[in-house]
């Protein structure tokens, strides 16, 4: 039986700024993402009903951005965080608010400006803010636990030692990226690189590089999710939303949970192929949310691409890069392309299954789209397809 | 760097939280514990996360583990950091069942896997603080 929003709504806008070192605030951003998406959806300002927000890691974006937009008219605003899971979590809210009338087009909005003139580029994310208030949980920065990268990088150390993967697998997932961000000129990293130069690049947490880790991104994407109907008579082309679930976890500190091999991406992906009436040898290319390499990797193995431990095995032949298997972050991801959290694969996705990523097109049936938030706490996922429900 | 010199090097404690450094200037890993239902915790809580008990006592843990995983720090982000790099990150799950993040010491950076036993060991620092390490068990 089909579910009922398989297929229901469909993202009929997109909106990107510039990205990187962009010294601008994260209002006009984000103002500019919403204004670039509904001129790319081809409807007026006043049609825009619904607003939902997220803002990054330097909490620049709060309730009072439909002001900016002089938006007096919403039937539906809120400001939402889900870290990394938030932009798939916004499409899902907007989807189920136009499936049932609470809102005709809804704009999903995220920004972020942690690059600040003069300031090294990681400032933002290993600032001593997290490590505030508590005795306890700032002994954590006398020990050297700044930032996510290490919490990340001993997950991936855990795979290495239990299931034997390589760092030669680890790189083969930054070089396949690389790759195809040669072929988006919206990326900010283009060179190609090759796995010797991913060797030698510098170390912050060993098993990781600095190209195991993800860029650091100013900018704003924005995009509008209205019903199928509505889409079809729009300026682009649909791009359906087939399926979508979440998954979520607290990490408790137990030592019963193998939190750094399991994340709940493969609770939230099964639900979300079975709305879509879809299993996972119909997906066509995956847009992964990665913030490292190994998030790649892991959110591969959660979701059932390759049996849990194998996921090196399974990218080290290029299997995700230009001409492979599995086409994965077509755009070069979050670790070649640009920052923007979970818009960076829902972005990409959105290009895709329109059928606008020229050199890099790949073939879209159907698209997973994944978001990962916190140390593999929370993760959304959202199927994209330029078909609708048969 | 951006700590001053006159910075102490060891966090405040609270109220909530003393029981944790006195045992470490003591030699001992002390840790919370459920009183009701004997589930260990950290960091600090006042509700037991399994039970919800109330009932939250501080108790010395016996300071073995094994490690779920490690990680080297190649980069300096706090003095202590300084002159003393690679560190030895360490996820270690002590056998109260709780897990720690903290470096794991005295040992050779091709001998750390996960799974290795580990005890605790005391670090003093320069402002007369004391804290908690791991290094591999020895008898």
């Amino acid at each position: 039986m089909n579910h009922p929003m398989n297929g229901t709504a469909a993202v009929s806008g997109l909106g990107m700024t510039e990205m990187g070192r962009v010294y601008r605030s994260t209002v006009d951003l984000a103002s500019e993402a919403v204004y670039l998406a509904i001129d790319d959806a081809g409807i007026d300002k006043s049609e825009l009903d619904g607003l939902l927000i997220n803002s990054g890691i330097t909490r620049g974006l709060d309730l009072h951005l439909h002001v900016a937009l002089g938006l007096q008219e919403l039937n539906l605003l809120t400001f939402m965080q889900g870290y990394g899971s938030s932009a798939g979590q916004m499409i899902q809210y907007a989807a189920m608010a136009v499936a049932n009338g609470l809102a005709t087009n809804v704009a999903c909005v995220f920004a972020d400006a942690p690059l600040v003139e003069g300031q090294r580029t990681g400032a933002s994310y290993s600032g001593g803010r997290r490590f505030g208030g508590d005795a306890l949980s700032s002994l954590q920065g006398l020990y050297g636990f700044t930032g996510a990268i290490p919490m990340f990088a001993m997950a991936a150390q855990r795979h290495m030692d239990l299931f034997g993967t390589t760092r030669d697998q680890l790189g083969q997932i930054a070089v396949s990226q690389r790759a195809w961000a040669g072929l988006n000129e919206r990326a900010t990293k283009r060179e190609p690189i090759t796995l010797s130069e991913y060797h030698d690049s510098p170390w912050v947490v060993e098993p990781f590089h600095v190209l195991d880790c993800c860029l650091v991104s100013n900018g704003a994407i924005c995009v509008i999710v209205t019903s199928a109907e509505q889409a079809r008579d729009g300026q682009q082309p649909p791009v359906y939303i087939r399926g979508f679930a979440q998954g979520h976890r607290h990490d408790t500190g137990q030592a019963v949970s193998d939190s750094a091999i399991r994340g709940p991406g493969s609770r939230s992906a099964s639900r979300a192929l079975a709305m879509a009436d879809a299993s996972l040898g119909e997906v066509t290319q995956c847009q992964l949310y990665d913030c490292y390499t190994y998030t790649v990797l892991v959110t591969l193995e959660d979701y059932g691409f390759c049996e849990k431990g194998e996921g090196g095995a399974f990218v080290e032949d290029g299997r995700l890069g230009p001409g492979g298997a599995l086409p994965t972050n077509t755009g070069g991801g979050e670790l070649s392309s640009y920052y923007m959290w979970g818009m960076t694969p829902v972005s990409e996705a959105v290009i895709q299954g329109r059928g606008q990523a020229g050199e890099r097109q790949s073939s879209n049936d159907l698209i997973i789209c994944s978001g990962n938030g916190g140390m593999l706490n929370y993760h959304s996922t959202v199927v994209l397809s330029p078909e609708t429900a048969s | 760097m951006s700590q001053s010199e006159d910075e102490s090097w060891l966090p405040k404690p609270s109220s909530r939280t003393a029981p944790f450094f006195e045992a470490a200037s003591e030699g001992k890993l002390r840790l919370q514990c459920c009183d009701d239902c004997g589930t260990w915790t950290f960091p600090y809580r006042e509700r037991c996360q399994h039970c919800g008990s109330r009932s939250i006592v501080w108790r010395d843990a016996s300071g073995r583990g094994t490690l779920y995983s490690h990680g080297l720090l190649r980069r300096a982000y706090h003095p202590r950091h300084e002159d003393r790099l690679p560190i030895v990150l360490a996820q270690v799950d002590v056998a109260e069942g709780v897990r720690l993040s903290t470096n794991l010491v005295d040992v050779a950076l091709d001998a750390v896997k996960v799974g290795m036993e580990v005890e605790v060991a005391f670090e003093s620092l320069p402002d007369g603080g004391i804290i908690p390490v791991f290094r591999p068990v020895t008898d």
